[in-house]
């Protein structure tokens, strides 16, 4: 058992060391992104600065109380999205990633099994999608006087719950890619749609009753609601039960209804000789 | 690593059994459905059945397209059979696909299996931690392996996408010997390198073999030379169907009954040569080289037909220079199999 875990960890490790050398021969790409952090949450400030720099400013008074402070709730909201997303499409981008690359032959041919690689090859992504999304966070801090109340500890439960969630989906994902080698409908409908429908640039209550019901069964809505009403409205966890209560709802049918179809993916691939195509 | 089988008591590296495998049609209902024209499904192996034993370099021949490839990553448990079952040192490659890769090393000439953007070493260590290899064994294993295929300071320092073509094949086998396997599946393993570093290459390959434990071998090649010179025994595949498998000097004996034989004489006439021997040797060809001439013909193997020549030739006051017979090669008999294999 013991020598189970050492031999994941190493191979996490071995993936993690990979990507990173493989980022400083990339350097430039690393730092453009850095920057385009600092401009995005740089224009958000004055985007907001244009509502709530004005005297008949009604943000004060909103009743959307997540967003009096518009600034601070776009950056959560992107911030989260940013780790939302890398739950969802790292592990189906991992694969693809080592089969359009021609590496996925040699990976698997390592005594390692297929669940392991796609886990291990995203964990660098999870790593620096951290490091990302504390970046629109302490851009934020740092430069505009964004400050966050309430327990760090609960909003990363709602964080790791939600990203475990959408790491199912990234599951189906993967099926999805291993199958048919194209990026997936799940990746544009999720992608597009929860920075549309989840509430991350503006409340979900002015969607309406039509579209209130996409937003509802998105569960990067409730993920992000229990994370802005954690920080933003220093809620603590009796407030906040309703969004988490649904994330663990959503993480109990979903784990393992993806586990499932992913190893029909595995089987079908291998059957198929395509696992190592692309 | 493991050094012994898991269930069966043969000694053989790699059994394969009935073997069979039929890549069919992706999505076949899907398309079908959609009356969308699909291909017939691809009927790579058939019954295949063949054993590489314990410390043999095995040879595996073909034409394009006859099997070669489906049977080593078969054997590398990257498809999986259709029909049939392998074993690898005694583990079943589907049941036990992860300790059959713990015993497999596989070398491909496939330069894209690499990470251009990493050195040789950053690629060895990556595959090594993936092997679960400890960090200082790992370092030791291929700072040797380094040594063994000559990498020398400038090129370890170098992205792999800098290397040249030659260097990058000799990493993929340096990565296949990584583990210290005791199979190694090598395809094409010479198939870019100058002729000294195949020639190095290929005295390296037949020294894995008498190493203690020894490596078993299964070496897919096009270089038939190669083959001759490195396989204790070779296969011969043709549209997913093994013909022939023998040692080389038993295949080509089995399949090529006739050898070419070529005398070099001086100090007669062509007229002469003709009138000895024409009647006696069907098809005779003379051909005139500097102050000599040199005769050729085919003959049944171990008949008298180069004692009659070589008679005929001294009594006519012939002096012979040299007389030098061309055996069958591997290609001959490949070839042969080939044109009975077109006209069933």
């Amino acid at each position: 058992m013991l020598r189970s875990v050492t031999l994941l960890f190493r191979r996490v490790w071995a993936f993690v060391v990979r990507d990173f050398q493989l980022l400083l021969s990339y350097r430039l790409q690393f730092f453009l992104r850095v920057l385009s952090i600092l401009l995005m949450v740089t224009a958000l400030f004055f985007v907001a600065k244009t509502f709530t720099g004005r005297a008949d400013c009604p943000c004060a008074e909103s009743p959307f109380t997540q967003w009096r402070d518009p600034l601070a709730a776009w950056i959560t909201g992107l911030a989260v999205l940013n780790y939302f997303m890398t739950g969802f499409s790292s592990l189906a981008n991992a694969i693809r990633a080592e089969q359009t690359q021609g590496t996925l032959e040699s990976v698997l041919l390592t005594p390692i099994s297929v669940p392991v690689v796609v886990v291990a090859s995203s964990a660098w992504e999870f790593v620096q999608a951290t490091l990302f999304s504390f970046l629109y966070l302490f851009f934020g801090w740092l430069f505009f006087g964004v400050h966050f109340r309430g327990s760090y500890l609960l909003a990363l439960l709602f964080l790791i719950l939600t990203t475990l969630v959408l790491a199912c989906l990234g599951i189906l994902s993967a099926s999805f890619a291993m199958v048919f080698k194209r990026g997936d409908p799940f990746a544009v409908l999720l992608g597009t749609g929860s920075a549309l429908f989840s509430g991350v640039f503006f409340p979900t209550q002015l969607l309406g009753a039509g579209f209130g019901t996409v937003s509802r069964i998105l569960p990067p809505t409730y993920g992000l609601d229990g994370i802005r009403r954690v920080l933003i409205e220093g809620q603590g966890l009796s407030e906040v039960s309703d969004p988490l209560l649904t994330l663990l709802l959503f993480l109990v049918a979903l784990l393992p209804f993806s586990l499932w179809v992913f190893s029909r993916a595995i089987r079908r691939a291998k059957r198929e000789g395509s696992l190592i195509q692309y | 690593m493991s050094t012994m089988g898991a269930t069966s008591k043969d000694s053989s590296a790699v059994s394969m059994k009935h073997l069979s495998k039929t890549y069919p049609v992706p999505l076949a209902r899907l398309k079908s459905f959609f009356r969308r024209p699909t291909k017939p499904p691809v009927e790579a192996l058939r019954d295949v059945s063949l054993k590489v034993r314990e410390g043999e370099i095995f040879g595996l021949i073909g034409p394009n397209g006859a099997g070669k490839t489906t049977l080593t990553k078969i054997i590398a448990t990257l498809v999986q059979p259709t029909e049939g079952s392998v074993t690898v040192r005694g583990f079943d490659s589907v049941r036990h696909a992860e300790r059959v890769r713990a015993q497999v090393g596989l070398a491909t000439a496939e330069e894209r299996s690499f990470y251009w953007r990493l050195t040789p070493v950053q690629n060895l260590i990556f595959f090594a931690r993936l092997y679960g290899m400890e960090e200082r064994a790992a370092r030791r294993r291929i700072k040797e392996l380094l040594a063994l295929f000559e990498f020398e300071g400038a090129s370890v320092q170098r992205r792999f996408g800098e290397l040249s073509t030659g260097n990058k094949q000799r990493l993929a086998v340096a990565r296949a010997l990584l583990p210290n396997p005791p199979v190694l599946l090598l395809d094409e393993p010479t198939r870019s390198l100058d002729p000294l570093a195949a020639a190095r290459l290929r005295t390296t390959i037949s020294q894995l073999v008498r190493v203690q434990p020894p490596v078993s071998i299964l070496l897919t090649s096009h270089n038939l030379s190669e083959v001759e010179e490195l396989c204790d025994r070779v296969a011969i595949i043709s549209r997913g169907v093994i013909r022939a498998v023998d040692t080389p000097k038993n295949l080509r004996a089995l399949h090529q009954q006739t050898e070419r034989v070529t005398i070099t004489v001086r100090g007669i006439e062509r007229r002469a040569i003709e009138e000895a021997l024409a009647s006696s040797l069907g098809e005779l060809e003379i051909a005139e080289q500097s102050n000599a001439l040199s005769l050729s013909f085919r003959r049944e193997t171990n008949d008298e037909t180069l004692d009659k020549a070589l008679t005929g030739l001294m009594e006519r006051g012939a002096h012979v220079l040299s007389v030098d017979s061309e055996q069958a090669t591997l290609l001959d008999v490949l070839t042969a199999l080939h044109e009975e294999e077109l006209k069933k």
